[in-house]
């Protein structure tokens, strides 16, 4: 396994409250990990403490196989981040803030600055003061000053706070390439299920302060169920015939008036026709399809992984 | 480190720091003048005209308005940067705090050290040239006047860098209050008054290795207790 960040039992306390336990959280090289959880849950905490803006209580961070502390932070030179929102000297102008940035971290490249600007769509304008940009322009500076070097891994808490629709597909995108193409590994945040469903590869579920679970998205989607929901006032009937007329092999009666049908082959059509000749009275018919976000209302629940 | 330290002075809004020190400047330059020809001139008691000696030990309390100067840098480089989280930004470098709170430091006492420096020349040059119009010290400097005032000059504007940097641990680091720094640096500037108020007399040479010492004490304990401090 190559682990670009590793924490053992990672935990943060603050006056008395602890905000992260025990976390042991492992992002492996190149892949899109996100961090899920309710506002407060803990996930802007653990990644302060990631990129060496808090220092915590105890526990260790591994970044790069090496360990992370207040004086051996060399492993940061490899690190590009967005915690909470980004941060700017704003009365300097885009292309000074990210030559700023560039000297504290040793590098120097202007070609590199001014594509960084064009890659997130700010050409043109890196003479600007960043007091005057709006809040989706300070994200996308964000976003360039993260990856300019391009480092090995990129932090961005909420990275879509701020944006608009095409902004948030921008992201979206961004990212894609930026994992694809320069093999950058990014560890993201986000309470909004759609978001780090559609980049990431594997999440972990942030409940209390604690890492609940660690899940990868295909495994997800494989235990991803559709079903077709039937509700009926006969349900026994209704079950005899679609096993008997139907062959359905896989349904499950979850009250008294409703019954789940999982078989992949019919179509709620085929189950209407049959049921209706049979003059059985339908209430309703749905397809449905479970999805990362009743998987994540479960984790923060508190119940068991789904099975 | 001298890289760390151009960008400290990068970072800031530069021309708000030079107008800052412009104003300083000019006061200063004219204060010595002004004390002479307004102030004590109906004050048979105050012998500062009497020569260009005496006029030294005039002008070097009042170079210590830089005090000011350094409190202003402190609520720049420090407090301003907790408060809208650059100073965040800047923990997210491959840096360590305490040596990330070293550079701010040496910047602070630098620039103070030779503002203060300047501003010594100015008003030196201005007091003898207003002198030679207004005649407010009697006789001319002498050879050992200049070496006096140079040998001053360097040695009070160190003193005047290593104290501007008391309210650092208290107000700028652990308060991060810009209005107690600047009224601690104000409270410093005038304390010689206040001692001449009360009818206490302090050598002011050991006046100035104490506030000297303050300093450093202050500078130690803010590099010692950043981890602890604040945003952890």
């Amino acid at each position: 396994m190559n682990a670009i960040i590793q924490t053992n039992e990672l935990t943060k306390t603050v006056k008395g409250k602890t905000i992260v336990k025990n976390v042991n959280l492992i992002v492996k090289k190149g892949e899109i990990y996100g961090l899920l959880g309710p506002n407060g849950a803990g996930k802007t905490t653990i990644m302060k403490m990631l990129t060496g803006l808090i220092i915590p209580t105890s526990g260790e961070i591994m970044l790069f196989g090496k360990k992370l502390a207040e004086t051996s932070k060399e492993g940061l030179k490899r690190v590009g981040s967005i915690i909470e929102y980004p941060i700017f000297y704003d009365h300097l102008t885009a292309m000074e803030n990210l030559r700023i940035h560039c000297e504290y971290l040793g590098f120097y490249d202007k070609r590199a600055m001014i594509q960084a600007l064009d890659m997130v769509q700010l050409k043109g304008i890196g003479d600007k003061k960043v007091k005057d940009f709006s809040l989706g322009m300070k994200q996308r500076l964000g976003i360039a000053r993260a990856a300019i070097t391009k480092p090995e891994l990129i932090v961005l808490d909420e990275p879509t706070n701020g944006l608009d629709p095409i902004g948030i597909k921008d992201m979206r995108d961004l990212i894609r390439t930026l994992n694809k193409e320069y093999g950058i590994t990014f560890l993201l945040s986000s309470h909004i299920l759609g978001e780090i469903e559609q980049v990431a590869d594997r999440i972990g579920v942030i409940r209390n302060g604690q890492l609940a679970d660690e899940v990868s998205l295909s495994d997800i989607r494989r235990q991803r169920t559709d079903y077709i929901e039937l509700l009926t006032s006969n349900v026994q009937r209704s079950a005899f015939l679609l096993e008997h007329e139907l062959q359905v092999s896989n349904l499950k009666i979850v009250k008294d008036n409703r019954i789940r049908i999982y078989d992949a082959g019919i179509s709620a059509g085929q189950i209407s026709k049959l049921l209706i000749s049979q003059d059985i009275e339908i209430e309703e018919i749905q397809k449905h399809t479970s999805t990362l976000e009743d998987y994540f209302y479960h984790q923060i629940q508190g119940g068991d992984k789904v099975d | 480190m001298i890289k760390l330290i151009e960008l400290e002075w990068r970072k800031l809004d530069r021309k708000k720091v030079f107008g800052e020190v412009i104003i300083y400047w000019v006061i200063l330059m004219f204060l010595p003048v002004f004390f002479l020809k307004v102030v004590f001139a109906d004050n048979p008691a105050v012998h500062f005209g009497e020569s260009y000696g005496a006029a030294i030990d005039l002008m070097l309390p009042i170079q210590m308005g830089f005090l000011l100067f350094g409190a202003s840098l402190i609520n720049h480089v420090f407090i301003e940067e907790y408060k809208n989280k650059t100073m965040a930004l800047s923990f997210g470098y491959p840096l360590s705090r305490k040596r990330l709170v070293m550079v701010k430091v040496l910047f602070i006492a630098l620039a103070v050290f030779f503002c203060s420096l300047i501003s010594f020349v100015l008003a030196g040059i201005t007091t003898y040239g207003l002198d030679q119009a207004l005649e407010v010290i009697d006789g001319s400097p002498s050879a050992a006047d200049l070496m006096t005032y140079v040998v001053r000059m360097i040695i009070h504007s160190f003193a005047t860098a290593l104290a501007s940097l008391i309210p650092l641990f208290l107000f700028g680091i652990w308060k991060r209050a810009v209005i107690p720094t600047v009224v601690c640096a104000i409270f410093l500037m005038q304390f010689p008054n206040f001692l001449g108020l009360l009818r206490i007399t302090l050598n002011p040479d050991l006046f100035y290795a104490i506030l000297s010492f303050l300093g450093v004490a202050s500078v130690y304990l803010s590099v010692k207790l950043v981890n602890r401090l604040g945003d952890l």
